[in-house]
């Protein structure tokens, strides 16, 4: 069952592949002389953290086809198609156990992905991936309840603290930490200026817990 | 989200940023949360989100003007009133508001929380900044028993019907998993598929308008939102308002928030 399915995905990498080839090259024809436009090189999702950098790509991962050595990625709506050989360098990703010589396997669709590569007449090839980490919170930076307790009884100009509730707007509604403010996350371009001029100012954020 | 927003102020030169993980949930095992009146009155009396309210004043003063749906609990007899509170497992969210939001809300906050309920908020500023806020005041005598009915939010499936649709959905129904990526990959339910919340805007394409669809997180939060995006674009949509786990093969747990 499951060697079916994959079966059915390489041919789908393989005929799309073609496909976007095929898509490419009349659009470069049809745009002559003018220079091709630069695609995206960077997902939305990403792009509210990391910038272009040149022989890099920030995009999801959609398949892999070990037959044909090649990857497929989304950039939003578009589609990148690189290929890559055995000197691909791995970060973050673990073979799984099914397919030790097939790491890319691991991957789930949609997974954020880091590609480097080098362009050759309009061929990208891939020499290194790495998916990214869950974020994980060093230890030093995290707070207890007691801590913020203390926080709170001072107040933030005594503390010299901010306390931030980074939950969206109706759950802040519903109640906060005193002296809190409410920066919800996907707020968090809009709503820079609210941060402290000072930026050795403590900041402590905070939302529900495990969401 | 708050590791998410402290890596980008990192990103931004802040060099002492810290989080709070437990966050809410641990905070209010032991402490009040803060309520304004502009979001009492916004977000809970009048979307009508049961809840009680408490005015810890003495009676006679009360009397002079509350706050609407308002029960007397003067606080000099807190500690007696707390058996007329609704069970700590229904999980009511109690509102205290005195004359200023001083120390009475502040004492009869305490003794509920000793107690061991939970959420307890204090109304900022009590009855005088809901007054000078110019909110709608009533007078006369306030109502003694503590009447608290839980009931759905706009929009909330309940957990058996969900249970139903997730073991079995049926063809005419799409379970949303609006949860990020990461979450995503480490277990979904068999089915579902996943689009999360903050890209539902520019996604509605793949979301299909004939079925009926019922979006899910890890906690209710985003689900409700994505819920409320959905609504807005014509779409048939319920949310589950639960706390979900789902392990890497796609079994699952729910529990009310």
């Amino acid at each position: 069952m499951l060697r079916k399915c994959i079966s059915l995905s390489l041919a789908t990498v393989l005929t799309s592949g073609i496909l976007i080839a095929g898509q490419a090259g009349a659009q470069e024809k049809a745009a002559a002389p003018a220079a091709p436009q630069a695609k995206p090189t960077v997902a939305k999702v990403c792009a509210n953290c990391h910038q272009p950098q040149p022989g890099n790509l920030r995009a999801n991962f959609d398949s892999v086809a070990y037959k044909t050595r090649s990857i497929q990625v989304k950039i939003d709506e578009a589609t990148e198609i690189l290929r890559f050989d055995d000197k691909l360098q791995l970060v973050n990703i673990q073979a799984p156990a099914d397919a030790p010589d097939q790491p890319l396997r691991a991957l789930k669709k949609g997974k954020e992905v880091r590609i480097e590569y080098t362009e050759k007449d309009g061929k990208k090839f891939m020499t290194l991936i790495s998916a990214k980490p869950p974020i994980k919170i060093a230890p030093e930076k995290m707070v207890k309840t007691e801590d913020v307790e203390k926080l709170v009884a001072l107040g933030p100009e005594k503390g010299k603290y901010m306390l931030i509730d980074a939950r969206p707007l109706p759950r802040f509604q519903e109640g906060f930490i005193p002296t809190a403010v409410n920066i919800p996350f996907p707020a968090f371009e809009k709503m820079k200026d609210k941060l402290p001029a000072d930026k050795a100012t403590l900041i402590v954020y905070y939302c529900a817990g495990v969401t | 989200m708050s590791p998410d927003s402290a890596r980008r102020a990192e990103n931004l030169g802040y060099t002492n940023v810290k989080v709070y993980h437990d966050g809410v949930p641990e905070w209010v095992k032991r402490n009040y949360l803060i309520l304004s009146t502009q979001f009492l009155k916004d977000a809970w009396i009048e979307k009508d989100i049961p809840h009680v309210l408490v005015d810890v004043r003495p009676a006679a003063e009360a009397e002079k003007g509350f706050i609407k749906g308002a029960v007397t609990v003067p606080v000099v007899e807190i500690e007696k009133a707390i058996a007329k509170f609704p069970p700590k497992d229904k999980k009511a969210p109690i509102m205290i508001y005195d004359q200023k939001g001083g120390d009475d809300a502040v004492k009869a906050a305490k003794a509920l929380i000793t107690a061991g309920y939970a959420p307890v908020d204090i109304v900022s500023g009590g009855f005088d900044g809901w007054k000078a806020a110019g909110f709608p005041v009533q007078t006369g005598k306030l109502a003694t028993n503590i009447v608290y009915v839980p009931k759905p939010r706009p929009g909330e499936i309940s957990i058996e019907d969900f249970t139903k649709i997730a073991m079995n959905t049926p063809a005419d129904t799409l379970i949303l998993d609006v949860r990020n990526r990461d979450e995503g990959n480490a277990g979904m339910i068999k089915g579902a598929k996943l689009v999360p919340d903050e890209e539902i805007l520019d996604r509605f394409a793949e979301v299909p308008k004939d079925k009926k669809i019922v979006t899910h997180c890890s906690t209710g939060v985003r689900a409700e939102m994505a819920y409320h995006k959905l609504k807005e674009k014509g779409y048939n949509v319920q949310f589950l308002n639960a706390k979900v786990e789902i392990n890497d093969k796609g079994e699952f747990k729910l529990e009310k928030p």
